[in-house]
């Protein structure tokens, strides 16, 4: 080790990166930062940018895609406001992705941790990838078939073990909890992916330290792998979080939205009203109501993981 | 809250270890049976996880199997209903007009091997475009100092909650503006800029950089460029592994937007041909041995690019090997 | 130093250049490529795009389009179809953008919206398609597609109507022959002898049957009716048209562009209250055995249920069911004292964005001769609009499927049929009446929230 260099790096005191305390040394990377972020930039405001202001704009308007939008001030938000369908939209969203959530995070951590600790094999880091190889809409196909209530495999092993047949996507308790579950099956691997990366971050001589210490498995994981996994989990939870919202594909392909309005979830209401019934303006305000609950969440969610920082150095 | 003692704790080797769980092998010889017990009913709890991940594929292959008319009479046994070829002929294209509508298959021409090639190129190029500019812009938030980075950073996390109604239509009418329409450049084009997603997660890895490393090397003369192309990227092989992987089976399994964009079999990527394997008609069912048929076969090429980046994801390269 | 020097080995930038530069070339090609992308054919032929969402009928529309192509050797025909789920998406997406088809397969429920926002070509402008005369077509069928202005929006393409479809074995277990089912009636205060037939057909975990002592609801393996689930999102088509239906009521106070819905009318509530009480009887099965998507196709291939009133689309289907020895019955008559069934029939309509609005009303007007509606007919997938191609259609139904099809054909020979309520706001309406309806199939709502709901519905309308 060129211990040298290294000391004369450390005389610069150890701070968050991109903290506070700047070292007035250090050249302004502006223009090196303009050019590194210029392809992310175009991408920002041709694709995101433009369409979430005109989208704005729209939530303003009556519009049928098919003939000239008209200006209507606040009347789409005062309507959604009144909209019974609306509110039990957002209940029902809300209720999905607590479960979806709650029950993917779970699960993806103790593969993950799992993963790390039990085996390093390709094999089953394939294997519990693999449900992410499956689009969206098939998966929801597949899940539909084996949990019918009286076709499927799901409800004959039911039956085999003794309990009563479920009718997964035909009753209103059960359509909500059986999609999250469906979603948990295909994104467990991928998120615990992520997060799995997020534990290979983690220097492995912490672990022998505290083992040296004495520190038990749970002392370990709380002490940590859970504080050094934070930003990676953050992330991993914010992102979950945000696509969750948008749960459209399973919906629409098992239950439509049905029984009654059980599982009309936020995104199928929108697509209704943007494509089937052509009140496109309507759908819009829908859609900036999701993305106003969707910046709150978000934000409340930055904050308390910390996302933002890491506490490796 | 950081355990960090010193600069020789992080310099400590940890060596290059593919299976660096060996580690934690020896504690729990020394600890005995108690975490026998704990490793036999992890790997019972990793059993059952397999099992449950599995066993839908089982369900499609079954599926695949089958013939379409058998399926609703056969629903609960094991096996294949009245095996058959014929959905996986219906996928490679390999059954005349007539015999597919026979066996509820829906008698659409598929291309499947022209379908395959234009995946494969969308999905290559999305990856190795998106991936590099979303590490580009990653680096910029994570590492290099400027004015307003926050603030820009946080519009890109707002990016991420665009609803999706919103983009389809804009994007479209630019893609039809730029003459793209029916092209793959047009199926390409919204995602190879960036993806809100990839910048986040690889600033998340690049902020774990450690700072001296980088910091050694600028003493030493090198450029914030040169430290990025010859340091961060080659530290961060894994996460840029993960996420590659990651982008490139998005993109492959990406239904709506290339089914916008293309109208004929020149810009027909392969999950738009097998959208042909869903319901085609309001009352109608899918032809279930055909998609489920149709699923496997476009799982593979994912399944073998992963085998052949496998070992990047395995091994933890990127963080143990700060010496 | 060490560790560059490391990583330099162990990571490999120079792949990841590498890599980059493959990719820049491929999508420099691309780029190439992108310019000269679909802009085929620049010859002395124009070209038109037909969209449809059948794909059965895919192979029948080819043949058709080939025939024009040989008597119209100046236009090209090209087809796609998208299947229903993505078909009005991508019709709605090329409207705005300027990028779809020149003439598409049209429905009930889209054209008004379409026809109001000015999105279609009255046919009657064009020079093809000018005077279409309405007795070449079954009855009714020109009248749906004719707007408010009286001008044509559509040219007929096919009808269909509802029957019910049942397996002979089923029957025979019954002690029951095919006679049996002929004839049959309904009223809404004890279901006649239709539920009788049911009631019969309905069978037990213990084999007893329904019309027998002791037979358990709760406990059902055959149920005598199959469930089409409650019908809200198409106005009870297929689930329970020809029952309302055959109390006399109609949909809306005209044939077409009504302006007031009659659910608040005693004989269509007293309709679905029998219809979905039959489920406590068990005799149908329960929504959650059958959910928002029922198949009932599947319901009786697999022995769940005996009886399935279906619509003649479906006629394929059911033929290629295995293990299944098919029959078609007419549904029962009412108390009007004959069967009632739902008519509704698909048109071909050209889009007003189209460059070629001649040669589209051309081919529009080939579409709807005797000779391309022969051609359809001889496929044996759907019923076309005009006489001689449903003759064509009904033997290639014997022929091909071995079925006797006139439980179909007759009604709409003998009238005995109620037009698809054709009016404004039609997917809106939709929309509110469908979680209605399966609140109502549950068993959470009483057939009488139908009066609120039609008041709602009244009032978009007028709107």
């Amino acid at each position: 080790m060129a211990v040298t260099t290294r000391s004369e790096a450390r005389r610069a005191p150890a701070r968050p990166p991109g903290g506070a305390g700047g070292r007035q040394r250090r050249p302004d990377d502006t223009r090196l930062a303009l050019l590194f972020i210029l392809p992310a930039v175009i991408g920002l405001l041709l694709f995101y940018f433009w369409p979430l202001v005109r989208g704005i704009w729209l939530s303003f308007t009556s519009w049928d895609l098919l003939s000239p939008e008209r200006f209507v001030g606040f009347a789409n938000y005062e309507r959604m406001f009144a909209d019974p369908v609306f509110w039990n939209a957002i209940w029902v969203t809300l209720e999905y992705v607590v479960l979806n959530i709650g029950i993917q995070t779970i699960v993806a951590l103790a593969i993950a941790l799992l993963m790390q600790r039990l085996t390093r094999s390709t094999l089953v880091r394939g294997l519990i990838l693999a449900p992410y190889l499956v689009s969206n809409v098939v998966a929801a196909l597949v899940f539909f078939w084996i949990l019918d209530f009286q076709l499927g495999i799901g409800n004959q092993i039911l039956e085999w073990i003794g309990l009563d047949r479920i009718g997964f996507f035909t009753t209103e308790e059960w359509a909500i909890p059986t999609i999250a579950l469906v979603n948990v099956w295909r994104h467990m691997g991928y998120t615990a992916l992520l997060i799995f990366a997020g534990l290979q971050a983690i220097p492995q001589n912490l672990y022998e330290v505290a083992r040296v210490d004495g520190a038990s498995e749970v002392r370990q994981f709380t002490g940590i792998t859970l504080p050094l996994l934070r930003p990676i989990l953050g992330l991993v939870l914010i992102i979950s979080v945000i696509g969750s919202f948008q749960v459209f594909d399973t919906v629409s392909v098992t239950t439509s939205g049905g029984p009654v309005n059980a599982s009309r979830v936020l995104q199928v209401y929108i697509y209704e009203n943007a494509f089937a019934q052509f009140n496109f303006g309507y759908a819009s305000a829908l859609s900036v109501a999701m993305l106003a609950i969707l910046v709150v969440v978000t934000f409340f969610q930055y904050r308390i993981t910390r996302a933002g920082q890491t506490d490796l150095n | 809250m950081t355990q960090l003692d010193g600069p020789s704790t992080i310099a400590a080797p940890v060596a290059t270890d593919p299976d660096g769980g060996e580690r934690t092998r020896p504690t729990g010889a020394r600890t005995g049976r108690k975490v026998g017990v704990g490793r036999i009913v992890a790997w019972a709890v990793m059993g059952i996880l397999l099992l449950i991940t599995i066993f839908p594929f089982y369900w499609m292959l079954r599926t695949a199997l089958s013939s379409n008319g058998a399926l609703y009479a056969n629903s609960s046994s094991l096996l294949p209903a009245d095996f058959s070829w014929g959905g996986f002929q219906r996928v490679f294209g390999l059954q005349s007009v007539d015999e597919a509508i026979e066996q509820g298959g829906s008698g659409a021409k598929i291309d499947f091997w022209r379908y395959l090639v234009n995946s494969a190129i969308v999905a290559t190029v999305i990856t190795v475009f998106q991936v590099f500019f979303s590490a580009l812009a990653a680096y910029a938030f994570a590492r290099l100092r400027w004015r307003g980075r926050d603030l820009v950073f946080g519009v890109f996390l707002l990016s991420l909650m665009v609803p999706v109604i919103f983009t389809l239509l804009p994007n479209f009418l630019l893609v039809k503006q730029l003459g793209l329409i029916d092209t793959l450049l047009g199926i390409i084009l919204p995602s190879m800029f960036m993806a809100p997603f990839a910048i986040f997660f690889l600033r998340q890895f690049f902020l774990n950089v450690p700072l001296e490393v980088e910091e050694a090397a600028l003493v030493d003369g090198a450029s914030k460029v040169r430290v990025f192309f010859n340091l961060i990227i080659p530290m961060s092989a894994a996460p840029i592994a993960t996420i590659s992987i990651l982008t490139y089976m998005t993109a492959w399994n990406d239904y709506f937007w290339p089914l916008m964009v293309s109208y004929t079999d020149d810009s027909r990527v392969l999950t738009v041909a097998l959208g042909s394997f869903r319901a085609q008609s309001p009352q109608g069912g899918p032809d279930w041995a055909g998609l489920m048929a149709a699923t496997l076969i476009a799982a593979l090429p994912m399944i073998l690019l992963f085998a052949v980046f496998a070992k990047r994801i395995v091994n933890s390269i990127g963080f143990s090997g700060i010496k | 130093m060490t560790t560059a020097r490391r990583t330099r080995t162990a990571g490999s930038p120079s792949r990841r250049v590498r890599r980059r530069i493959t990719g820049s070339v491929v999508a420099a090609g691309f780029l190439g490529l992108a310019g000269c992308a679909g802009t085929a054919g620049a010859g002395a032929t124009t070209s038109i795009d037909y969209w449809l969402w059948e794909s059965l009928q895919l192979p029948g529309y080819q043949k058709c389009a080939e025939a024009f192509e040989r008597e119209n050797p100046d236009i090209e025909v090209r087809i796609t179809q998208y299947g229903w789920g993505d078909y009005w998406q991508k019709l709605s997406a090329g409207l705005v953008a300027g990028a779809g088809p020149d003439v598409f397969t049209d429905h009930l429920t889209k054209y008004p919206e379409f026809v109001s926002r000015d999105v279609l070509l009255p046919l009657d402008s064009l020079e093809a398609t000018k005077d279409i005369d309405e007795s070449g077509f079954q009855e009714g069928l020109l009248d749906l597609w004719t707007g408010t202005d009286g001008k044509r929006y559509g040219m007929p393409k096919d009808f269909d109507t509802i029957a019910l479809f049942y397996d002979n074995r089923m029957l025979e277990e019954a002690g029951m022959t095919a006679a049996d089912l002929e004839g049959l009636e309904w009223n809404p205060e004890d279901g006649g002898t239709f539920e009788q037939a049911i009631a019969h057909l309905s069978v037990d975990a213990n084999g007893v049957r329904g019309d027998e002592p002791g037979f358990d609801p709760a406990n059902v393996v055959t149920y005598g009716l199959a469930s089409g689930g409650s019908g809200g999102g198409g106005h009870g088509q297929t689930q329970w048209s020809w029952l309302a239906g055959a109390t006399g009521w109609e949909y809306t106070n005209a044939d077409v562009w009504g302006t007031e819905y009659n659910y608040d009318d005693p004989r269509v509530q007293a309709s679905l209250e029998w219809l979905f009480g039959l489920v406590d009887k068990g005799f149908m099965p329960s929504f959650e055995r059958v959910g928002t998507a029922p198949n009932p196709q599947q319901q009786l291939g697999s022995g769940q249920a005996a009886l399935s009133p279906d619509g003649s689309w479906t006629i394929a289907s059911y033929g290629r069911l295995e293990g299944v020895d098919l029959g078609i019955a007419s549904v029962p008559a009412g108390p009007i004292g004959h069967p009632v069934s739902m008519y509704n029939g698909l048109g071909d309509s050209i889009s007003a964005q189209t460059d070629t609005p001649e040669e589209a009303a051309r081919f529009v007007a080939f579409l709807g001769t005797d000779e391309c509606q022969t051609i359809i007919g001889e496929e044996g997938v759907v019923f076309p609009a005009r006489p001689a191609g449903t003759e064509a259609a009904i033997e290639a139904f014997k022929e091909k499927r071995g079925v006797d099809v006139s439980p179909f054909t007759d009604l709409v020979e003998n009238n005995y049929t109620v037009l698809f309520p054709v009016t404004t706001h039609g997917a809106e309406i939709l929309s509110i009446l469908n979680p209605v309806m399966d609140g109502l199939y549950i068993g959470n709502e009483d057939v009488s929230s139908l009066t609120q709901v039609n008041e709602r519905i009244n009032r978009l309308i007028a709107e």
